[in-house]
């Protein structure tokens, strides 16, 4: 009696798994976003929770799971059920370095990259009354020990972008560790720090100056600015912002996700909401999004290794 | 004076007055309950902000901002238990003077205290907000660190009866702070391997634990030996215009100590409240009666919080510098209606940052009539059987725990805070300076260290700007002036 009960539980089970699938999604969905409410993650993530809920017909709850560096958070989501019900949206660092820098318990292939949803690259900036015009000014300075780069906690992506920009241009410049945000812009406006990695909102929020921009392209916003591989030192560095599931989530619903956020990325209130708030919608999808995930946790890996950052 | 008909043109419409009504009577309410603090109350209204305009947002979101400040001390007043950090303070004189069966006029001081520090901040702001932006950054790591730790002073006077024992408790607050992330290296301390704690402690659950849950435990503990102490002539009577017109150098001390801890960036309401309170409590008049239900007390922590809400918004939309997580949501508002707050805002829409302010003014105003009427509500609510609003409270508070940032070991901490705060009660040990080492710790320490940094490890380097100095002196003189005086006193 009792095997029969248990079969018959068996059974069920795989029907109401295979009903799931089939159905998928017949629920409310979570989109775990490990920063706060209101943060740069936070914006893109309800602006594409919002196209998401269009597309899938579900109501979807933003959650946000904040401490260390948004590891908090990804390590919640990959223990969670591999279900299709339990989402992320996530950015480079707390996905590419923290697990580096922290030993998590999640790594490169804890999750399902789904899609690349949003990327902005960094400026490098200066204060608005700064001498330092032009990156030989930028040199110039560094050389005579006079530049202290403020950023967010060591390991961050401006202490990367630090980092590579040292390396790049021969120079050692002073890294100021701050609880980042507002507290690096305290520091560039009173003047403690000469300059940091910003996104292209450093002028029309603090009135900064930007030296370069660090990827292969000029930008729409600021066509002035010149990339550093026109300077002659060809360093990219970006935040990136993507779409993760668990590790394990079954092949059928990644297709739905996938295609769903696809159709999100391109669509026309996306769009209006990104460019109001002033951010960048960069869309990649499932096959090539995960290559260059493995790829860029790597690469990270590799670089705070370098830099001595790993202990 | 021509922001001021831009911002009223821009503003002045039926849907912003709603707006504020509705974000006031949430913020109230959110804020009165133990948990559901202001960062919270603004989360939860964030998904309404996608189909509202820029001004109507702003109204909502500002109005859940300044009342929330206000509504956590209802709750400090009548049930022991802060409903927001920014409104520990308010428990060490509201709360006795509820119990001396005067907790209409608690609440009356609290209110009028609240109004008086918001109008008073907007008056600053709306004179001086452009110089106030560029003072603000003047305050580096070193002045904000020194600022912290005059804060910390508030320790020595909350610790009645025994001073070492309240340091104790003020080093397990700061202690406590240290578990989880380090800001400045990355690394994960004092998690002892448990996943859960690598994020560190949240302040919420121990506030709600040390206070509220404690207070419930206590009160079940005395529910059965004997009959609890009864906070009667709950609802709102205003104090004496004779009584508030001695105490207007209170009043103003107050609000100016909150208008100038908001502009600093980082620093926050729950900071300026301990530094008003020690202040007051160094330089009133009445201070031999700090602690007993002094309304000098209740103004030193209501006044400077709300002061702290309009100074806020100066570093927020002037430098698109956020100094708190509710200002961070406020700057997330914003974004998403497509303003960026900071440099183009103050020098292209400056009727924007006026309009803020007048939807401030009238979020106070609203508020100061909401606390008038609410409090016969207030006064349903404390009416109802002991054993049933215990447990609503300890239902609400583990609830609040639990939605701040989602993590599970909150409820547990929680709990442990509750029976930590009800075993301390028992041996003599003052709660609140655990809360006042929590709230302070993370920016104590992190200001120190980033300092250091930048100063090369010279800690002299580091100290000897003069900002610090000055507050050091101040803080110092606050620590011995007693001492001191009595001293002059004995000699004479």
């Amino acid at each position: 009696m009792k095997k029969l009960l248990g079969y018959l539980g068996v059974a069920s089970l795989a029907f109401v798994s295979a009903g799931a699938l089939a159905d998928y999604p017949d629920r409310t969905l979570s989109l775990m976003v490990p920063f706060g409410a209101g943060g740069g993650t936070d914006v893109p993530a309800r602006f594409f929770a919002a196209e998401l809920e269009k597309i899938l017909g579900q109501n979807i709850i933003v959650s946000n799971v904040e401490g260390a560096g948004g590891t908090v958070g990804a390590t919640q989501l990959s223990k969670a059920d591999p279900d299709g019900y339990s989402l992320g949206f996530m950015p480079v660092g707390t996905t590419t370095t923290q697990p580096h820098l922290k030993k998590t318990s999640y790594n490169a292939d804890s999750w399902t990259p789904i899609c690349m949803v949003s990327q902005g690259p960094f400026y490098l900036v200066v204060g608005s009354d700064s001498p330092i015009q032009s990156i030989d000014d930028y040199i110039a300075a560094a050389q005579g020990d006079l530049i202290r780069f403020a950023g967010a906690g060591p390991g961050s992506m401006a202490h990367v972008a630090q980092l590579t920009l040292d390396e790049k241009l021969g120079v050692t410049t002073q890294y100021i560790p701050t609880k980042g945000g507002g507290d690096i812009a305290t520091e560039i406006n009173g003047g403690r720090a000469e300059a940091t990695a910003w996104f292209s909102d450093f002028a029309s929020r603090f009135g900064w100056r930007a030296i370069a921009i660090m990827s292969d392209q000029r930008s729409e916003q600021h066509p002035d600015v010149p990339t550093m591989a026109e300077l002659g030192y060809d360093t990219q560095v970006s935040v990136w912002f993507g779409f993760f599931a668990p590790a394990g989530t079954p092949d059928s619903i990644v297709e739905k996700l996938s295609s769903s956020c696809e159709q999100a990325a391109a669509a026309e209130s996306f769009k209006e909401n990104m460019a109001m708030a002033n951010r960048l919608i960069r869309y990649m999808g499932t096959e090539q999004f995960t290559s260059f995930f493995k790829e860029a946790f790597d690469l990270n890996g590799q670089l705070l290794r370098e830099a001595g950052l790993l202990k | 004076m021509t922001h001021l008909l831009a911002a009223i043109e821009q503003f002045a419409s039926i849907e912003v007055l709603l707006a504020v009504i509705v974000g006031c009577l949430w913020g109230t309410v959110a804020g009165a309950l133990p948990g559901i603090g202001t960062v919270s109350a603004l989360i939860v209204a964030l998904p309404f902000a996608f189909g509202m305009t820029t001004e109507t947002s702003m109204a909502l979101f500002l109005g859940i901002y300044v009342t929330s400040v206000y509504g956590g001390s209802i709750s400090a007043i009548l049930i022991n238990t802060p409903g927001t950090p920014q409104s520990a303070a308010t428990v060490f004189d509201g709360y006795p003077m509820a119990k001396a069966g005067k907790a209409d006029l608690a609440i009356g001081w609290a209110t009028l205290s609240s109004l008086i520090g918001g109008l008073f901040s907007l008056a600053v702001l709306i004179v001086a907000a452009p110089s106030l932006a560029r003072v603000s950054v003047a305050f580096g790591p070193a002045a904000i660190f020194a600022l912290i730790l005059f804060a910390l002073t508030c320790i020595a006077w909350v610790s009645q009866g025994s001073t070492v024992k309240g340091l104790l408790a003020g080093m397990i607050g700061l202690w406590l702070t240290t578990i989880g992330p380090d800001d400045l290296t990355g690394y994960t301390r004092f998690d002892f391997g448990i996943p859960a704690l690598a994020g560190g402690l949240s302040l919420i659950p121990v506030l709600i634990g040390l206070f509220a849950l404690s207070e419930v435990f206590h009160r079940a503990a005395y529910y059965f030996a004997s009959k609890p102490p009864d906070v009667e002539n709950v609802g709102f009577r205003l104090p004496q215009f004779s009584e508030v017109r001695m105490r207007i150098a209170q009043f103003l001390k107050s609000s100016a100590i909150g208008t100038f801890v908001g502009i600093l960036p980082g620093t926050g309401a729950t900071a300026a409240t301990f530094i008003s309170y020690s202040e007051l409590r160094r330089s009133s008049p009445r201070r031999e009666n700090f602690g007993k239900g002094e309304p000098d007390g209740i103004i030193a922590s209501e006044a400077s919080n709300n002061a702290v809400t309009g100074g806020a918004l100066i570093p927020t939309l002037a430098l698109g510098i956020p100094g708190d997580g509710g200002t961070v949501v406020l700057l997330g508002v914003m974004t998403i209606q497509g303003v960026v707050p900071g440099f183009d805002l103050i020098n292209n829409n400056p009727q924007i940052l006026t309009g803020a302010f007048l939807v401030v003014l009238v979020a106070n105003a609203v508020m100061f009539v909401l606390g008038a009427a609410g409090a016969r509500v207030f006064a349903r609510i404390m009416s109802i059987p002991e054993p049933l609003l215990m447990g609503s409270i300890l239902v609400l508070s583990l609830v609040g725990a639990f939605v701040v940032r989602g993590n599970p070991i909150d409820l547990i901490v929680a709990v442990l805070a509750g029976l930590a705060g009800f075993g301390l009660r028992f041996v003599g040990y003052p709660v609140a300076p655990i809360v006042i080492g929590m709230a302070l710790g993370t920016t104590f320490e992190g200001k120190l260290r980033q300092g250091m940094i930048s100063a090369r490890g010279d800690f002299w380097e580091f100290i000897l700007d003069p900002i610090a100095l000055a507050i050091l002196a101040l803080a110092a003189l606050t620590i011995a002036a007693p001492g001191i005086s009595r001293r002059l006193f004995q000699k004479a």
